[in-house]
């Protein structure tokens, strides 16, 4: 029984922890990039979820692929998404970033307080344009699970859920995505010369405000993907972003800040934490056990994981 | 000289009527009647559905004639947003007063801890307040001018486990001899199952199986139901309070088959039984499902639950039902004192001893309040979602349904 209770907490783990690890990405690339410390991005997944379920209910109605539909949703979102951060960061965010700042910390007050703002903006609209009522999609996806039997007894099964299953695939899928794009593209290597060093990249001719609006599109898009993945069992409403915002925080600083793959391992990590945690801890303690794991990460090794992306931001 | 002392007199009389809202002359234009709900923040749609409750109440007593002690005299009614916090209720309460300095009596304001501000502030000024809240403390505390038409939660907790093995040997013929519990760590839930940790469920025979505590939200219910499922109770009773929380253990139930034709499934509070629930969870995951509630649709109520529908735009009666009543109650306080002013109107309430009118819409059918202000006689019900609508089934003289107990 003991084995079963761990395999199971493990595959909830491990499920959740690539959901959690897109969410922190998408926070970890704009941060990366731009040295911007986004209070909105858990908005910009409310956003997502919002736009899913409008989406979801009329896609692939009433043929075979139905169940499926949200997934289509989110990937139909993180493009419009994409368009919504590109052009919040060119009538707002770019007054507070980039080159034609003189003083870094000052414009990290201001960019704290704008992108606060925003998350304001985004909150009580929702309240006002779409009301505090819950929603969410229904989907026989979110309770239904391939029933695993473990050899060593024959009552003894593990559940794996099929939704869960299918956002984890499509959250690995997504991040190894970008870090190719970053990797192997020019727009990639225009973004990591951005971060490097903005002035030695205007210089080799890089456009950086242009570079700042990618990622900041990108760190939008992924939110609103990753907010849409997880409508799926989870109700949305206007201030459905706090309950994620500081797993999002711990999760890029756990895993180093500014480091792609660092974040992703970072949210991966609470998740994992959060859900092994249980077997011997009161559940209560769940979510200070990813606190006392936080904070002696950054006592033993201050940088995160992944912290040589450190000196770059 | 004399004269002048006249019309100061007459002046000052004058001036304490319109600060106090005494309003005793016959062929008064109106009264005013207050809600104060949380209509923004965590709780606003459950404050929306208590607005929708309370404008039915005001525009059917209005339709009905107005007050007729005071000569017709129609019901106005003024709202306030109690927000999210005790604070932030406070200070509605005080702004409420402030601005409307004629209310004859309120209603509010759902959440017990939004409740307990609201009413110091409404004591101080006199004004008598009606709530279905059910903490204990909002009617401990010695208040002249504070009416609880639900249980408190301690009773509430007391009747609660007689009521559900009442209702489990009704549909089933035995007793169910264990029992599990999950629920968050919220004020509600931890005093709901306090009585029942120290003593109560051994006291009923019942063996403690399973018994998970967790502090919401959940990111996933899957440990939890890991544990659920290996104890198998023979009924839980299902105590999380956030949406999110209910539908993502309601989805991990039924993942691991514990669905409600194998566990039957109790939880406490009316929120188990909103029309939100329903979008939010689905009607497959609800079916079965069970809820200890101070109000709900009764039998007999029927002609009562179209008028209700159409009026206030939700699905069934909800334990509104009980706003919707305490607009009522004010209003026969006012006939009964033949006046507006919220001193006549709280004594009027202390001698009220209602068996028909307005006393259909509490359970038991009886409406007397006793010198704290909690209800007489006020008893829990259960309902039930059966084929997507949450029915009552106990007790039976309230049931509009027979009850469905699986699982034995």
């Amino acid at each position: 029984m003991l084995i079963e209770q761990f395999l199971q907490a493990l595959t909830s783990g491990i499920l959740l922890g690539c959901i959690y690890g897109l969410m922190c990405v998408g926070l970890a690339f704009i941060f990366g990039t731009m040295g911007v410390i986004n209070f909105a991005q858990a908005d910009f997944m409310m956003v997502g979820m919002y736009l899913v379920l409008a989406i979801a209910g009329s896609l692939l109605a009433g043929t075979a692929l139905g169940a499926f539909a949200p997934f289509l949703a989110a990937f139909l979102v993180g493009p419009l998404m994409f368009g919504i951060g590109y052009l919040l960061h060119r009538g707002l965010i770019v007054c507070t970033t980039g080159l034609r700042i003189a003083n870094q910390i000052e414009a990290h007050q201001a960019q704290l307080i704008l992108t606060l703002g925003v998350a304001l903006v985004l909150q009580n609209g929702a309240l006002i344009l779409l009301g505090s009522a819950p929603a969410s999609i229904i989907s026989p996806l979110s309770y239904a699970a391939w029933e695993i039997p473990l050899l060593y007894n024959d009552f003894n099964v593990l559940f794996v859920n099929k939704a869960h299953t299918y956002n984890a695939l499509i959250c690995v899928a997504v991040t190894l995505s970008l870090y190719w794009l970053i990797r192997n593209t020019r727009v990639g290597k225009s973004l990591r010369a951005s971060a490097d060093n903005p002035t030695a990249a205007v210089y080799m001719g890089i456009d950086v405000d242009r570079a700042h609006r990618i990622a900041f599109g990108f760190g939008t898009a992924i939110a609103g993907l990753a907010g849409g993945l997880i409508v799926l069992y989870y109700p949305v409403q206007p201030l459905v972003g706090m309950d994620f915002l500081i797993i999002m925080y711990a999760g890029v600083v756990l895993g180093g800040l500014g480091s792609l793959i660092g974040a992703f391992w970072g949210g991966f990590v609470i998740a994992l934490v959060q859900q092994l945690a249980t077997l011997v801890l009161p559940l209560q303690l769940q979510n200070a056990t990813v606190f006392i794991v936080f904070l002696l990460v950054l006592l033993l090794r201050p940088q995160g994981f992944f912290g040589r992306t450190v000196d770059r931001a | 000289m004399r004269k002048l002392l006249a019309s100061l007199s007459a002046l000052g009389l004058i001036s304490v009527s319109s600060t106090t809202g005494v309003a005793t002359a016959q062929g008064q234009e109106q009264v005013t009647m207050a809600l104060a709900m949380p209509l923004s923040g965590a709780w606003a749609r459950i404050g929306e559905v208590s607005r929708a409750a309370a404008e039915c109440a005001v525009a059917d007593i209005n339709a009905a004639g107005g007050i007729e002690a005071l000569g017709g005299a129609k019901v106005n009614l003024v709202v306030a947003d109690v927000g999210g916090s005790p604070e932030s209720a406070k200070n509605a309460a005080e702004r409420l007063l402030a601005e409307h300095p004629d209310i004859s009596g309120g209603v509010g304001a759902y959440v017990s801890s939004f409740t307990l501000p609201v009413t110091e502030v409404t004591e101080r000024a006199g004004i008598p307040w009606l709530t279905l809240s059910y903490s204990d403390r909002i009617t401990g505390r010695g208040y002249k001018h504070v009416f609880m038409t639900s249980p408190t939660s301690v009773q509430q907790a007391e009747d609660a486990l007689p009521t559900i093995l009442a209702l489990a040997k009704q549909a089933t013929g035995g007793k169910p001899d264990t029992v599990g519990i999950v629920m968050d760590n919220t004020p509600s839930p931890v005093g709901f199952t306090e009585g029942m940790r120290d003593g109560g469920l051994e006291k009923y025979g019942l063996d403690l199986v399973v018994d998970q505590v967790f502090t919401p939200p959940l990111s996933v219910a899957g440990p939890i139901v890991q544990q659920v499922r290996s104890a198998r109770p023979d009924f839980l009773l299902f105590l999380p309070t956030a949406t999110p929380d209910i539908k993502l253990i309601l989805e991990q139930l039924t993942q691991f088959g514990l669905t409600r034709e194998r566990l039957p499934l109790i939880n406490n509070g009316g929120p188990m039984g909103t029309p939100d629930l329903l979008n939010v969870v689905g009607e497959h995951l609800l079916e079965g499902a069970m809820f200890i509630t101070a109000n709900w649709g009764l039998k007999g109520q029927e002609d009562f639950t179209e008028h209700w529908k159409e009026c206030t735009g939700l699905p069934w009666v909800t334990q509104d039902i009980s706003t919707y009543g305490h607009f009522w109650l004010l209003k026969e306080a006012m006939e009964m004192a033949k006046s507006a002013d919220p001193e006549a109107v709280t004594q009027a309430l202390h001698d009220m001893k209602l068996t028909e009118g307005p006393a259909r819409f509490f359970p038991g059918g009886t409406v007397s309040f006793a010198d704290n202000g909690r209800r007489e006689n006020a008893s829990i019900v259960i309902a039930q979602w059966q084929a997507g609508v949450p029915v009552t089934v106990f007790p039976p003289e309230s049931a509009v349904a027979e009850p469905i107990w699986t699982g034995q």
